[in-house]
């Protein structure tokens, strides 16, 4: 590595580190004046939320992808110093984002909000850099605000996570403030990389991305030995060669260099077509000079939430095929595999970290690729003891739970759920998780105004709109986390739907027995408010096996009707019929009845049923 | 897509435009504007007082009939006069109007002119002096006869006066008058309906246009912004609409209309024998027309032109002597077929039986919506209030 006027920056004056933060604590803005700081970015260029470079990003607010960037920085004694930071995503879904960027540093930055004080995540996420091993350097930000409370949450800082008050910078990222001390923190108490120059080449992959141009580009941090610019490298896992395209660094565009070493963070254009080539979590070596071991990779990411993903026209399900596979290289973190609906026709079971990743998916297929998608009502992966010692099966799409006659027991995941919350919403927030199943294990106070409070709650409870529920129960100040905790034995059953007659296959839910009324009645309701009036009556009937348990009906259509039509109106009037024609052309024909998108995810929009 | 109007693009179309038979004229100037109202509208100070625009406006109107005059007469079958609220127009300018309309296109002997009124006492005009000036027809924007959906939907007149209004018009010696109702209005029951049906059956109306009350919000250069308190106005309204109401109405009307002797000859108007609008038939049987006032819509049977809405760039460019700014879209032949079979269909005598038929129509016979009488194919009862389900397929 070459600073700007040719010299390399030796591994001692190399720093790695990420920004662990809470969504809105600033953590973007933080980046922002950390380019700024360090001219890595000139105000000319400067958009805010530089890092977040997804439109995606931008409007939700929220990083999704982890970035690096590469500072130069002049510290205090005068010495030239590279920072690699590494951003990292804030949303409970991507932990696993999370925990891959932790592993390329030897520091993270731990911003809190003054006036909101540490939330769930940020609290998982600190853990686990602990368990890395990684230097925390803790930030108040946002002390300019009138609300902020420095002095208690540094309170919070010490109880919870044991981190001594002098050591908090207090900083303001809005105007400017304390970002030299928190540069010079990152300096004089994060660790160099170890990691010897001389060794033979290992440096593991803890992103990607692709490019048309240069194939797959991996992101990567060097644990030994020295890459050049026109090395062959290896892919240890997949055992593939290539000559390498380009080598550099991010700034936070990409950056040519001559050579990475040891300890520091870069990008290596590969050439590779195929990511399955070059997976994250792989080694890369020389070909002419492999490492004997790969380094220890990353666990695979688990699927949480489990839907189906079809092309609303089914001539598209090539281009659905393609883009999958493309967007994968981009987000190894969901999983797709094909399966096909009586409803639906040939589509795709993907797997999620979480519902929010889904929708992001979704999303993100929908507009990077220009398709019309259907995704089909969320579930968790249940485990079905079969009746007369024949097994377990795993079913994650409720459609294919085996006939009742022959289930002996389902299980399904629970998950340990921590909130924090104000302690005023202690109440609301009890309900809901009860209501949803959940049972309260114990409650600590983190200051005398807030708690931290402990659930058992199934998975499937919590996929559905917990997370809005409670976010609008606490006004928005309360926040969540969860880890897997294993599977319990459950009295479920499958909730199917017809809509006129015809069974709709992605419509089915599993539900607990004693909901399932409930849930049916509302899920009917709320299908018969989505699913516009057709040329003749529709029923919509929920049923477990062929017991009926909830009717509605969307009654026909009567009028549709261009009042006035004379000359001024001819060509406006003709575009109207035009735009309702093109709605229809967004529905999806089951048997005669047309049914909009959004009614197959009905199921995320009944509230608290 | 605005072009600058009547110049000939090769290949556009142009060549292939024929002289108008009808006339449309807009004035743009009401006392107030309805929350509901999508037309080209200036209201307030603009239409009466001591700032007001009339002589400016009507000065620009004579500018553009002689720019927009064929190079000789065509004789006109109809002239309509809309708005706004052309009864506000002072009688000595209705007569320069029409004087003017005559000198540039020539009005046929016998031809449909028709002028718009609004029925309250301080807006309803001078009908003895239109006559004199050539109107022989008169609509009445009377939307209902109960006083209390007429204060809701911001009407300035009562039902009492759309009864002494008509009845002035009646005596003036107006032969042909015509009444427009609203239905799917915001509290309106279905007695109330039934009231303002018969109310206007005892006005003795040649004409009945009825109309469901209709909020989607038009937008582009021929339409003027919405204001925001119409905007809320709307959110509140369409709140208090409801589909199977509207159409109960709507079958109410056609029994009782019906049963009065009105021929129910377009989806939304009834006419006694011989009182048909000439004029709005040229919109359907898409007879070429000429259209002069600001957001005002012509055809030359190839090409739709307008004017944009603004009132300030129509006028500015009239007193220069130019053309007003405006847009054009030449209608392709598969445009134009459309256009043909959903006007067509509109009218109760419907098209010609296709020899191939469209899938679109097709589907209206599966479905019940059209059948076929003769040799024509046609709407059927239930079909009419649900045509744009036919033709939404027909583009």
């Amino acid at each position: 590595m070459t600073d700007h006027d040719g010299n390399r920056t030796p591994q001692s004056r190399l720093r790695n580190f990420s920004i662990i933060a809470h969504i809105d604590h600033g953590k973007s803005t933080l980046a922002d004046r950390l380019l700024e700081f360090t001219h890595t970015i000139d105000a000319r260029q400067m958009t805010s939320q530089v890092l977040d470079s997804m439109d995606l990003e931008r409007e939700k607010g929220i990083t999704i992808k982890a970035r690096a960037v590469r500072l130069e920085y002049t510290a205090n004694d005068g010495l030239a110093y590279g920072l690699n930071l590494i951003d990292t995503p804030g949303h409970v879904d991507f932990s696993y984002e999370v925990s891959r960027s932790l592993q390329a540093c030897e520091g993270a930055i731990l911003v809190v909000d003054a006036a909101q004080g540490i939330e769930a995540q940020t609290l998982a996420n600190v853990h686990l850099a602990m368990r890395e091993g990684l230097t925390i350097v803790p930030v108040i930000n946002k002390i300019d605000l009138p609300s902020a409370q420095p002095e208690v949450v540094m309170e919070e800082l010490e109880n919870v996570l044991a981190i001594p008050r002098e050591e908090v910078i207090l900083a303001s990222a809005k105007e400017g403030r304390g970002i030299d001390e928190i540069l010079e923190a990152i300096v004089t108490r994060v660790p160099p990389p170890k990691g010897d120059p001389t060794a033979p080449l290992q440096g593991l992959i803890f992103d990607s991305h692709y490019d048309a141009y240069k194939g797959v580009v991996t992101y990567v941090r060097l644990a030994q030995g020295t890459l050049h610019k026109h090395d062959r490298i290896r892919l240890m896992a997949s055992g593939v060669e290539s000559d390498l395209l380009e080598l550099g660094v991010f700034r936070p565009q990409l950056a040519p260099v001559a050579q990475l070493t040891a300890g520091e963070v870069g990008y290596v254009a590969t050439g590779l077509k195929s990511v399955r080539d070059a997976q994250v979590g792989d080694t890369i070596t020389s070909a002419t000079r492999p490492a004997s071991a790969p380094l220890p990779g990353y666990q695979e990411a688990k699927s949480l939430v489990f839907a189906g993903i079809y092309p609303l026209s089914g001539e598209d399900y090539p281009l659905l095929r393609d883009a999958l596979e493309k967007l994968h290289l981009n987000d190894a973190s969901f999983t797709y595999e094909p399966e096909s609906s009586i409803a639906l026709g040939f589509g795709f079971r993907c797997g999620f970290l979480g519902l929010l990743h889904m929708e992001i998916v979704q999303e993100r297929l929908e507009r990077e690729f220009s398709l019309d998608l259907i995704a089909s009502a969320p579930s968790v992966e249940y485990e079905v003891e079969l009746t007369h010692g024949r097994g377990i099966v795993r079913i994650d799409n409720p459609a294919l739970l085996p006939p009742i006659a022959d289930i002996e027991e389902i299980h399904e995941p629970w998950v340990a759920l921590s909130v924090i919350t104000p302690s005023s919403y202690i109440g609301p927030l009890m309900e809901l998780t009860t209501n949803r199943r959940g049972a309260f294990l114990n409650m600590e106070y983190l200051d005398p105004q807030r708690v931290l409070m402990h659930f058992e709650i199934p998975l499937a409870e919590l996929i559905v709109d917990y997370f809005d529920q409670l976010k609008s129960r606490s006004q928005g100040y309360a926040s969540m986390d969860y880890e897997e905790a294993g599977y319990r034995p459950a009295n479920l059953v499958k909730l199917d739907v017809m809509v006129a007659g015809e069974p709709v296959d992605a419509l089915s839910l599993i539900v607990h027995r004693d909901n399932a009324q409930a849930i049916g009645r509302t899920l009917t309701e709320k299908l018969k408010e989505l699913i516009p009036r057709q040329m003749f009556e529709v029923p919509i009937q929920a049923a477990i096996g062929s017991n009926v348990i909830a009717r509605e009906t969307v009654r026909a259509m009567r009028k549709n009707v261009l009042a006035k039509c004379y000359g001024g109106d001819i060509t406006r009037k003709r575009k109207l019929l035009e735009k309702q024609r093109e709605g229809k052309q967004r529905m999806k024909r089951i048997g005669s009845v047309e049914i909009p998108q959004e009614a197959f995810l009905a199921v995320l929009r009944m509230g608290d049923a | 897509m605005t072009l600058a109007p009547q110049r000939a693009v090769p290949g556009s179309g142009a060549d292939r435009a024929e002289p108008p038979v009808a006339l449309y004229v807009h004035v743009p100037f009401c006392v107030a504007r309805c929350p509901y109202c999508d037309f080209v509208v200036l209201p307030g100070a603009a239409a009466r007082g001591p700032r007001n625009r009339v002589a400016d406006y009507v000065d620009a109107l004579l500018a553009e009939l002689r720019l927009r005059a064929p190079a000789s007469p065509v004789g006109l079958r109809s002239v309509y006069v809309g708005g706004g609220t052309p009864s506000l127009l002072p009688v000595a300018d209705v007569m320069r109007l029409l004087d003017a309309v005559d000198a540039a296109f020539g009005i046929a002997d016998g031809a449909e002119v028709t002028l718009e009124v609004n029925p309250g006492r301080d807006e309803r005009g001078e009908p003895r002096a239109w006559r004199e000036a050539g109107v022989t027809r008169l609509s009445f924007g009377a939307q209902s006869l109960d006083a209390s959906e007429l204060r809701a939907l911001g009407r300035r007149h009562s039902p009492e006066d759309v009864l002494s209004a008509v009845t002035d018009a009646r005596r003036a010696g107006i032969t042909s008058i015509s009444v427009d109702l609203l239905y799917d209005v915001p509290g309106q029951s279905a007695a109330s309906w039934a009231r303002t049906l018969d109310g206007a059956l005892a006005l003795d109306a040649d004409h009945l246009s009825l109309y469901a009350l209709t909020l989607d919000d038009a937008v582009g250069a021929d339409h003027l912004p919405l204001r925001p308190g119409a905007r809320r106005w709307r959110e509140r309204a369409r709140a208090g609409q409801d589909e199977d109401r509207a159409a109960d109405q709507y079958a109410l009307a056609e029994d009782r209309l019906a049963a009065a002797g009105y021929r129910h000859y377009e989806i939304s108007n009834w006419a006694r024998p011989g009182h048909a609008s000439r004029h709005n038939l040229a919109y359907w049987w898409r007879l070429p027309h000429e259209a002069v006032g600001p957001g005002a819509h012509a055809f030359d049977g190839a090409t739709r032109r307008w004017n944009d809405a603004a009132f300030e760039p129509w006028l500015a460019a009239l007193a220069a002597g130019t053309l007003p700014p405006g847009g054009s879209e030449w209608i392709d032949d598969e445009a134009a077929n459309a256009e043909r079979l959903i006007l067509g269909l509109r009218l109760a005598e419907g098209i010609p039986v296709p020899a191939a038929a469209a899938p679109g129509l097709a589907w209206g016979i599966d479905t019940g919506l059209l059948e076929a009488a003769g040799d024509r194919l046609r709407l059927t009862r239930r079909g009419r209030l649900l045509s744009n389900e036919v033709f939404a397929r027909l583009l």
